[in-house]
C-alpha cells in the first residue's frame, strides 16, 4: 500500500520535473524573442508558476500547517513593503538638475 | 523505531520528533520556515535593490548579450535534477533503504558541484571579457546575487555531507529524528532551487 503511494507520488514528482524543465525553455525562447516590455509581463509570470510549482510540490506546501502559510505570509508583506517604500521613493526623488533646483 | 528510542530522544529535547500542539511542527521544521523566511528577505531585498536600479537608470545593458544564457538554463536542470534526487533520498530513508539515500544523497552532492563548477566557468568567461563586479550596475547585483547563491549551495553541500556521513549517527538514536533532519535539509535545498529560478530568469533573461 505505502509502496504504492510512494510510487504514485514519484510518477507525480517527475511530471512536476519536466514540467518546470519545460517551462524554463519556454522562458528562454520567450527571452530569444526580443519582446522587450511584453518579454518581462510574460517571463516573470512563469517564473512565479514555476517557482510556485515547486514550493507547492516539491516543499509539500499543500499539506504543511497553517503556521507555515503564517510565517510566509508575513514574509510576503515585508517583501511587497520592502518593494513598495523605495519604489514611492524614487517617483517622487528628483533626477535631473532642473528637478532638484526645483526640489 | 521503539517507542522507548522514541521516548528517551524526546526526553533530552522536546518536540525533535513529535509535533508541538500550538505550532502542529516538530522544532526543526518550524526552525527552518522561520529561517527561511529570513532568507526570503535577504534575496527579496537584493531583488528589490535590483528592480528599483534598473528602473531608475536610464540605461541597462542587454542581459542576455552579456549573459551565457546556455549554461545558466543548463544549471536550471542540473540544480532542479539535485532536487528529484533529494526527494528520492528521503522517500529512500523513509523506506529504511540506507543503501539508496546514500545513493542518491551523494548524487545531490555530484550536481550541486556540476552546479558550482558551470558557475565557474561563466565567471570566468567574465573575468576573461574584463567584466568585473565593478565594470557596472548590473554586474555588481550579478556576481552579488549569484555569489550569495553560490555560498548557499555551499553550505548545502556541506550539511548535505554532514547527514549522508558523521550525521548519520543521529539515526542510531532515532531514526524518526534523523528522517526528519534529513527533511529539514530537503526544504533547505528545494528553496536554494527556487532562489535559482528567479535568478535565472531575472539576471539572464530579462
Amino acid at each position: 500500500m505505502e509502496h504504492d503511494a510512494n510510487r504514485s507520488e514519484f510518477k507525480r514528482d517527475i511530471l512536476i520535473y519536466v514540467l518546470i524543465i519545460l517551462m524554463t525553455g519556454l522562458i528562454v525562447f520567450i527571452s530569444h524573442l526580443r519582446l522587450h516590455v511584453l518579454g518581462i509581463f510574460l517571463i516573470v509570470p512563469i517564473a512565479c508558476t514555476e517557482a510556485a510549482i515547486l514550493a507547492y510540490y516539491f516543499m509539500h506546501l499543500m499539506t504543511k500547517k497553517k503556521t507555515v502559510h503564517l510565517i510566509l505570509l508575513l514574509t510576503v508583506i515585508v517583501f511587497i513593503n520592502l518593494l513598495f517604500w523605495p519604489a514611492w521613493d524614487i517617483v517622487y526623488s528628483p533626477r535631473t538638475p532642473s528637478e532638484f533646483t526645483a526640489f | 523505531m521503539s517507542s522507548h528510542a522514541h521516548e528517551t530522544a524526546e526526553e533530552f529535547i522536546p518536540y525533535i520528533v513529535n509535533p508541538r500542539e500550538d505550532t502542529g511542527l516538530y522544532n526543526a521544521k518550524f526552525g527552518i520556515w522561520l529561517f527561511l523566511a529570513s532568507e526570503v528577505m535577504l534575496f527579496g531585498s537584493l531583488f528589490s535593490a535590483y528592480i528599483l536600479l534598473r528602473v531608475g537608470s536610464f540605461s541597462w545593458p542587454v542581459q542576455s548579450e552579456i549573459q551565457n544564457v546556455g549554461i545558466g538554463a543548463l544549471n536550471s536542470v542540473v540544480l532542479l535534477s539535485s532536487s528529484i534526487f533529494f526527494i528520492r533520498a528521503w522517500v529512500a530513508l523513509k523506506a529504511d533503504d540506507v543503501a539508496k539515500y546514500k545513493k542518491f544523497m551523494a548524487l545531490v552532492i555530484l550536481f550541486a558541484f556540476i552546479f558550482l563548477f558551470f558557475k565557474g566557468v561563466e565567471y570566468y568567461q567574465h573575468f576573461s571579457h574584463h567584466e568585473y563586479p565593478k565594470t557596472s550596475v548590473f554586474l555588481g547585483l550579478y556576481f552579488l546575487m549569484t555569489g550569495l547563491h553560490a555560498l548557499h549551495i555551499i553550505g548545502g553541500i556541506l550539511v548535505n555531507s554532514f547527514y549522508m556521513g558523521p550525521g548519520m549517527k543521529i539515526r542510531s538514536i532515532n531514526k524518526q529524528w534523523f528522517i526528519n533532519r534529513v527533511e529539514v535539509a530537503g526544504l533547505y535545498w528545494h528553496f536554494v532551487d527556487l532562489v535559482w529560478i528567479f535568478l535565472f530568469s531575472t539576471l539572464y533573461l530579462l
